[in-house]
């Protein structure tokens, strides 16, 4: 367990080295002066230069390399070009609200996903009805849900909000930065409501396509598992038919879904730049969009090296988990 | 004859109708009295009563009738071995027993279990009747236990504490079993799986177990220990077994009575011993004509039944064994035989419409389990050159680094020397893990030896025969056009081309129109044949065989080795033919060369070999070949995996001979003068192996 933790430590520092070795050639070689994006357009003579040298980007190329990555070591991301804030500071303020709504979103599809592999797999009544609904959501994309999901609940029934984190002002911000979770610490409850029902609507978005595609593959391997040997001597055992199908067959139909969950946390990577946009989720999402349109490389760098921490993380758990579920898996 | 709907249908199946006027007949006119089933001794009552069962599954919108009118009880505290090939609906005997039928298949008849009607039990008495009442052992113990549940886990879940599972454990003969608790099935070797599931079928000391093929998917030895384990726990628990097996062998070892299933009736039921020796149905004599034994006469083709089993949803009106019976007359073919209790024999019944004169019909054809050994001369092949010379072959497995971490690489052939002539058959006989299908392989050019020298004759390239013929044909080609494929560098015009084909499909026994057909359209012997004549079509200077009939049914098995023989002969090829069954290495071999882990043990002429073993292992394999009757005393232990070879002799943890020095010094692989062939063993003396070799 430790070792395996050290090696998806390793590789973790060695992606996010790749990912600055990367980021820092496209950022030398695209038009983009940074200079310019620094400095405003016009920024040409004396000051200009003062400032090129001052950043260090009259020096060689590796040279500038080996500066960037040792700022990087020590957590200096440089300043957003757009925010003008340190690109760090940046992350802090808008990675919890972004966390916070992709672990709502995970939760909520792991959720969907057990129902619909579950009441499929057992061919219960209303399986086909809801695989029906969970499809459709899943094969609509996510724009068009958004919106979809704002005109019914927003303006129709006006039963949930749309835009934001929350409608208060001078809301608490600390110990875990989830809203949800630092009004609950605060006590404050009015306040953890109006905050889960700004969460329900981006997070289902979010969650409707892995849901369908989390739960098609759980769909699948309960139904051979429900079928294997082990099932059937489980059942001639005596067991209650619960008892073979939660402590039997549900075990060892966890691996596959426990792999596509750790691939769909990528998708909703993507997915949850559109839905911060219409949501107006004040977090990671928005903040890219901002930095890609001032050619802001320093927060796209930054915004790339935490995006793919995350998702190491996530996918290391993934394996933990299946490891956990089936001995004969090794963690490696 | 009283009959029941399970479950009420509106409409009974027209056909089924048919078949059922068919089955009364003047019952008079066949010279018989008694009812379909002997009483057993009046005051026990049976474990398991059929009554005139009935199963129909239906697949794509047809009905596959998969049993069609069983009759059987089942008395308490004896195993009962039901014999049958694929397909015969034995399993689906074995799971209507256990209530574990799938809810679509249509059930009629009567099914009691242990004084339980199967037809109106609820869900809660069926469960308390399996935990009070049944067990059950499943042919695969690696898919059979939960693999991810620790082996104690799932014992409790079965007999409800952990000293009673180390108890269960223990008598199943499970080592150490307290520590096995905390073991994943993973963990454990094949045989000790199987003794784990066992072990759980015994917990509450059930008064019936339905083991269906529990040794099938286990090596020789092992099996051996799984049946006398089985018997053992009979005799001491008074436990009925429902011992489920296409193996005669099998069945005949251990079983107090059995059933031979054909076409999913009942064919013939009587005392084991009995039964075997004068069969009363003409299928259970071919059954055991077909069987390979170590008394079985290499010189003249197995004698097979023609034909082959049924297709269930296609069975003929008469009696089921109708089109491959040499007995048959036109009555056969328009009533179905009721099985009838045989007058004037102790406990036998038969499904013959010929009843009176069939035991005597039967046995007018020969002996059915010893063929007499014919007196003649083996050809000899000292002189002819090499088709195949192995000298020193090594290969390792894995290895390396996987990761951070080292991997242990497996040695799995350890120094391999094989002289294969040309016309010569060698048969290379091992357990499971010993390299022998490796070996193979490198021979065919799939993969590479790390050491040591291969050499091919100059002929055609060597051909291989698989164990899944299946598998090893292309499912979107024709047969034709697979075999053709092996003629592409030959330069035939199109007709000459088809008349090749055409010709090595007729060698192999097959009509021409199967060249037309895909791999899925056949049955398994068909395919097996297709993958011989597509290896003869240029006919190779070796013909390499990986276990080609393990997968066979018994009387398909005999027909498929009949054939190599006759091919082998035809076109004078060498033969390397793999094989775990040494009763089928003495058939179709000149030579057997036994393995053990990676190396060759003992390597001489067949029947020598079989009439003299020189190596205890070689001696072991021969005492687990079932037969009837006939307690073996079996092998301790398992097959070591290749990753950890015991070091000197590897076979020194089984071997029951085994001598201070053989855990430390590997004895040489050298010609024995006392037995005229090369050894590995320091009991057997050789020019390094002083006869005090031994001693030290
Ligand atoms: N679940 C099922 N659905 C449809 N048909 C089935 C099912 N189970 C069994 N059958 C059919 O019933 C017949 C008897 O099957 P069964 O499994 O009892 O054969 P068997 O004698 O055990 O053969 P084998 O040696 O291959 O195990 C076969 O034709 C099989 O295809
Ligand atoms: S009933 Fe007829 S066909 Fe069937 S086994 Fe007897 S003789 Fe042969
Ligand atoms: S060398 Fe020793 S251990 Fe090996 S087979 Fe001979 S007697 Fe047994
Ligand atoms: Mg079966």
């Amino acid at each position: 367990m430790t070792t395996f933790v050290l090696k998806r430590l390793a590789s973790l520092v060695v992606l996010l080295v790749v990912l600055t070795a990367v980021m820092f050639l496209l950022q030398r070689v695209s038009k983009t002066d940074p200079i310019v994006a620094y400095l405003g357009r016009g920024a040409t003579g004396p000051a200009a230069a003062q400032a090129r040298h001052h950043l260090g980007f009259d020096r060689p190329l590796i040279v500038q390399y080996v500066r960037y990555v040792d700022d990087v070591a020590h957590g200096n991301l440089q300043m957003s070009l757009h925010t003008h804030h340190p690109v760090m500071d940046d992350l802090k303020t808008y990675l919890p609200p972004t966390l916070e709504l992709l672990f709502t979103a995970l939760g909520l599809s792991l959720i969907g996903a057990l129902i619909l592999g579950t009441v499929s797999a057992m061919r219960l009544p209303g399986a086909g009805l809801l695989r029906l609904v969970m499809v459709a959501g899943a094969a609509a994309p996510t724009f068009l849900l958004g919106q979809l999901g704002v005109v019914f609940f927003y303006r129709r029934l006006g039963w949930l909000p749309a835009t934001g984190q929350t409608s208060r002002n001078g809301v608490p911000t600390g110990p875990t930065g989830f809203l949800v979770l630092d009004a609950l610490f605060s006590g404050d409850w009015p306040l953890v409501m109006d905050a889960v029902k700004h969460l329900v609507m981006p997070a289902a978005c979010l969650a409707i396509g892995p849901a369908v595609a989390i739960g098609r593959v759980l769909r699948s391997s309960l139904m051979s598992s429900m079928d294997a040997d082990y099932t059937r001597t489980a059942r001639s055992k005596g067991l209650r038919e619960s008892a073979v199908v939660l402590r039997h067959a549900l075990r060892n139909a966890a691996s596959g879904p426990a792999q596509m969950t750790g691939l769909q946390v990528g998708f909703m990577f993507a997915g949850i730049v559109v839905v911060e946009q219409i949501f107006a989720w004040p977090g990671l999402g928005s903040y890219t969009v901002g930095a890609i349109t001032n050619s802001d490389f320093p927060a796209i760098v930054g915004v790339s090296l935490v995006a793919g921490a995350v998702f190491v993380i996530l996918n290391a758990a993934v394996d933990i988990f299946q490891a956990a579920a089936d001995p004969r898996v090794a963690l490696q | 004859m009283s009959r029941h709907d399970v479950r009420p249908r509106a409409s009974e199946d027209a056909d089924e109708d048919e078949t059922e006027v068919a089955v009364l007949p003047d019952l008079a006119a066949l010279h018989v009295m008694a009812t379909a089933e002997p009483e057993p001794a009046a005051d026990v009552a049976p474990v398991v009563r059929l009554d005139d069962v009935h199963l129909t599954f239906q697949r794509a919108g047809r009905a596959v009738p998969a049993l069609r009118g069983v009759s059987l009880e089942l008395r308490p505290g004896e195993i009962f071995g039901l014999v049958g090939e694929s397909g015969s609906g034995k399993s689906v005997l074995g799971m209507s027993v256990l209530g574990l039928l799938p809810a679509a298949v249509e059930v009629r008849g009567e099914v009691e279990v242990c004084g339980a009607d199967m037809r109106t039990i609820s869900p809660g008495q069926l469960r308390r009747l399996r935990t009070e009442s049944l067990g059950a052992v499943f042919q695969d113990p690696m898919t059979s236990l939960n693999p991810t549940m620790r082996v104690g886990r799932q014992m409790v879940e079965a007999c409800g504490s952990k000293q009673e599972a180390v108890r269960l454990l223990d008598a199943a003969g499970v080592p150490d079993p307290a520590r096995r608790l905390r073991s994943y099935p993973h963990e454990l070797s094949g045989g000790l799986r199987q003794r784990v599931m066992i072990a759980m079928a015994i917990a509450g000391k059930p008064k019936l177990v339905v083991a269906d093929e529990p040794t099938t998917a286990l090596d020789v030895t092992v099996q051996a220990q799984i049946l006398s384990l089985l018997r053992n726990l009979c005799d001491e628990l008074g436990t009925a077994f429902l011992l489920i097996t296409h193996d005669l062998g099998v069945a005949a070892q251990i079983s107090d009575r059995i059933g031979v299933l054909y076409g999913g009736r009942l064919a013939e039921v009587g005392p084991a011993a009995d039964a075997l020796e004068r069969p009363m149905h003409p299928y259970t004599a071919g059954l055991l004509r077909s069987r390979l034994t170590l008394e079985t006469d290499t010189f003249e083709p197995i004698r097979t039944l023609r034909g082959e089993p049924p297709i269930p949803e296609s069975q003929p009106p008469g009696c089921p064994f109708g089109p491959r019976c040499d007995h048959r007359t036109d009555e056969c073919e328009a009533l179905l035989p009721p099985l009838v209790a045989l007058t004037g024999t102790d406990d036998r019944a038969t499904a013959c419409l010929r009843i009176g004169a069939i035991g005597d019909l039967v046995a007018a054809e020969g002996p059915v389990a010893v063929g007499v050994a014919s007196v003649r001369e083996r050809p000899t092949f000292a002189g002819r050159p090499a088709a195949l010379n192995l000298v020193g072959v090594h290969k390792h497995f894995g290895g390396g680094r996987h990761g951070l971490r080292r991997a242990a690489g497996a040695h799995v052939l350890r120094g391999i020397d094989l002289l294969v002539r040309e016309g010569e058959a060698v048969a290379l006989v091992g357990e499971s893990g010993c390299g022998k299908s490796t070996l193979l392989r490198i021979v065919a050019g799939l993969a590479g030896a790390d050491g040591g020298a291969v050499e091919v004759g100059q002929g055609a390239r060597p051909q291989m025969v698989f164990q899944d013929a299946g598998a090893s044909l292309t499912p979107w080609l024709t047969v034709g056009e697979q075999i053709g494929e092996r003629l592409r560098s030959e330069g035939l015009s199109k007709l000459q081309r088809r008349a090749r084909v055409n010709d090595a499909l007729r060698l192999a026994g097959l009509s021409e129109d199967v060249a037309a057909a895909k791999a899925h359209q056949l049955s398994g012997g068909q395919r097996q044949r297709v993958g011989l004549a597509r290896a003869i079509v240029v006919p190779p200077e070796i013909l390499l065989c990986d276990e080609p009939t393990s997968a066979l049914d018994v009387s398909l098995a005999a027909t498929v080795l009949n054939l190599i023989g006759r091919l082998r002969r035809e076109f004078d090829m060498a033969v390397l033919f793999v094989t775990h069954d040494l009763a089928a290495a003495r058939l179709v071999g000149d030579r057997i060369a036994v393995m053990y882990l990676g190396r060759i043990v003992e390597d001489g002429a067949a029947a020598d070999v079989v009439e003299r073993p020189a190596h205890p292992y070689t001696r072991a394999l021969l005492s687990a070949v079932p037969e009837a009757g006939v307690r073996s005393v079996p092998l301790k232990g398992e097959p070591a995996s290749p990753h950890h070879p015991p070091g000197g002799c590897a076979f020194h943890p089984r071997c029951p001979e085994a001598l201070p020095r053989c855990a430390t010094d590997e004895p040489p692989f050298e010609p024995s003068p006392a037995f005229g062939r090369p050894v590995a063993c320091w009991l057997v003396p050789g020019p390094d192996r002083p006869p005090d070799a031994a001693v030290d």
